[in-house]
């Protein structure tokens, strides 16, 4: 999944997918959110502020569908 | 922000310590279950040259067949604590972790010193 | 103890910074173009300095070894293309440098070089499989440091002195400027060879630094590649005071020596020798270990000179299959200098996929906690990234265009 554009279902782009967070619990992780954008790009390197400071992802809740190519989230989706 | 780790960046390609803190091997994968919609939950680490396969193109998959084409799965239970490492609960052996070591050893063993 | 730690620096210093790349190459360069390059050398020597104390921070902060970061870093993709390029130029070193050995036993003894390849080869195993890491440290680098022969030879050779600090000036060269750029580029590739910042991390780690032993860091960085900088200087001063006037061009290690020979006789031979032998012989140990500490590393393998042969397995296996690799190429009569030349400009190409991985984890508050980078170490990290993709985008073209270094 890491790498793919992320898009509104009406074609907006909100940049690629570089990583996956999850909160930790009882059980496995549970991904939240999805690290999108160049934001999350610099970050992902240690690089700036640490994370969390800015906004960097996109909700889990908020994905409608994976297609091979992107994944799809529902319109109103912003970078939070 | 509450105990929330990113994926990619904290347990992606880490470093597996067994019980004893033996290394025994990377993260080469994660299996996630679920899907849009629903819950979506890390189940196990994956690990081996039979993982490398989709990750790095042609030269992975060259890669994953000279490296045999194991794979280990790891459930997510057998995982103690994600630090800069990842910690597992149990022994390499008990995992099927580190097999190369092990077999590579006794060879080893005949040779005087190889304790020193 | 505390001079003994110093012992690391000087070994991965003598052995990394004054290999046999460096011989060459700072020797040819005197030939060619007088002291004219010696202002590149401080460039290298701070190069090195800047990241080596980088990587030596790493170790001792996060516990890792730079390789180790790498594919946690960058990803198994980029982490896999730079072990390929580190392990194929690694294994033109070693051979180079098991070569090298090689004609330095053959020039004390007498004896047929093909029989001395695989005394060398064998005598590195020996050496590597019985000594303990810390007593390999002190014997190759206490016996390269027989190398300051060369510096008492440059002062003995009266070199117009006036020219030798013009030389420390930075400037082009009016006749050859590609023949120059090459030599600069190349001393540049060989002062910040790759495996010497693989094995100094790996050594701070089989070491057990910690963040205590950070100001030892930087001292073993600063006066081990200092000294080894300090020795460049002799060697370059050497080749011009001795050769460029007559002409020669020094294409074999028995030329080099003659740098000691003619100003102080058969004993500055026979110390040149020594220490070459050492030196050389402590490059071949450092580059067989970075070797296999890049790939155990890469590939999450226990590794280690301190986890003893049965407690890393597969990591012995495979420095032992890279030495024997090495002796056959070494076999197959390949000339060591010449292979030497190849070394360093390959080394020179890789640089960044080297350096690039280590400026980002040095700055990764994950790992570094509150010990990353402070202001000096980025920007002198940073321009030293530029100069090095400069010199690795530069290094084949100026390769083929000299023809080797002949033009």
């Amino acid at each position: 999944m890491l790498g793919r554009l992320v898009e509104t279902e009406s074609g907006r782009r909100l940049g690629r997918c570089r990583d996956m967070r999850a909160a930790l619990g009882s059980g496995g992780p549970k991904v939240n959110a999805l690290v999108v954008g160049r934001r999350g790009r610099l970050e992902h390197f240690g690089i700036g502020t640490p994370k969390g400071q800015t906004p960097d992802a996109v909700p889990w809740e908020a994905v409608v569908r994976i297609e091979r190519d992107r994944i799809v989230v529902r319109d109103g989706t912003e970078i939070v | 922000m509450t105990d929330s780790i990113d994926l990619g960046l904290n347990l992606l390609d880490h470093q597996l310590l067994d019980a004893e803190n033996r290394r025994c091997g990377k993260v080469d994968d994660l299996a996630l279950e679920g899907g849009p919609g629903e819950e979506l939950e890390l189940v196990a680490i994956l690990c081996g040259p039979g993982v490398w396969r989709g990750r790095a193109g042609l030269i992975g998959r060259a890669a994953a067949w000279l490296g045999g084409g194991r794979r280990v799965r790891i459930p997510w239970d057998d995982v103690a604590e994600v630090g800069s490492h990842v910690k597992l609960r149990k022994r390499a052996a008990e995992l099927g972790l580190g097999r190369g070591d092990d077999r590579v050893r006794p060879y080893l063993d005949k040779i005087p010193g190889s304790d020193r | 103890m505390k001079i003994f730690q110093v012992a690391l620096g000087i070994l991965a210093a003598i052995g990394g910074f004054v290999d046999i790349g460096d011989l060459v190459f700072n020797v040819s360069a005197g030939a060619t173009f007088g002291y004219q390059l010696l202002w590149v050398v401080v460039i290298g020597v701070v190069g090195i300095v800047v990241y080596s104390e980088m990587c030596g921070r790493v170790a001792a902060v996060s516990g890792k070894a730079v390789f180790d970061a790498v594919r946690e870093r960058v990803g198994f993709k980029a982490g896999l293309a730079a072990l390929i390029s580190a392990q194929v130029v690694n294994l033109m070193t070693l051979t180079a440098e098991v070569g090298g050995v090689a004609i330095c036993l053959q020039l004390l003894s007498g004896l047929p070089y093909r029989w001395l390849i695989v005394i060398a080869g064998v005598g590195l195993l020996v050496v590597v499989w019985v000594t303990a890491f810390e007593w390999i440290e002190r014997i190759f680098g206490y016996g390269g440091l027989c190398l300051l022969v060369f510096a008492v030879a440059a002062v003995k050779l009266h070199p117009e002195w006036g020219a030798v600090g013009h030389g420390f000036v930075p400037h082009v060269s009016a006749e050859s400027p590609l023949l120059y750029t090459y030599f600069a580029v190349g001393l540049l590739g060989a002062a910040m060879t790759p495996y010497e910042v693989y094995f100094y991390s790996s050594g701070g780690v089989e070491e057990r630094w910690g963040p205590k032993d950070l100001g030892l860091n930087r001292v073993n960085a600063m006066i081990g590649y200092g000294l080894g900088g300090f020795l460049s200087f002799a060697l370059m001063i050497t080749g011009g005071a001795l050769f460029l006037e007559r002409g020669i061009e020094p294409e074999f290690l028995g030329s080099i020596t003659l740098g000691a020979e003619v100003p102080l006789g058969q004993i500055g031979l026979l110390l040149a020798l020594v220490g070459i032998l050492f030196a050389v012989g402590g490059a071949a140990i450092d580059t067989l270990f970075s070797g296999a500490y890049n790939l155990a590393q890469f590939l999450g393998w226990e590794w280690g000179r301190y986890r003893h042969p049965r407690g890393a397995p597969r990591f012995t296996v495979t420095w032992f299959v890279l030495l024997v690799l090495a002796l056959g190429l070494v076999l197959t009569g390949v000339d060591p200098v010449q292979l030497t030349e190849y070394a360093v400009i390959f080394s020179a190409v890789a640089l960044p996929l080297t350096y690039i991985p280590i400026f980002l984890v040095a700055n990764d508050r994950t790992y570094m906690r509150e010990y990353t980078n402070g202001r000096l170490a980025n920007v002198l990290g940073l321009l030293y990234l530029v100069v090095i993709t400069i010199v690795a985008v530069t290094a084949i073209p100026l390769l083929i265009l000299t023809n080797v270094g002949q033009n």
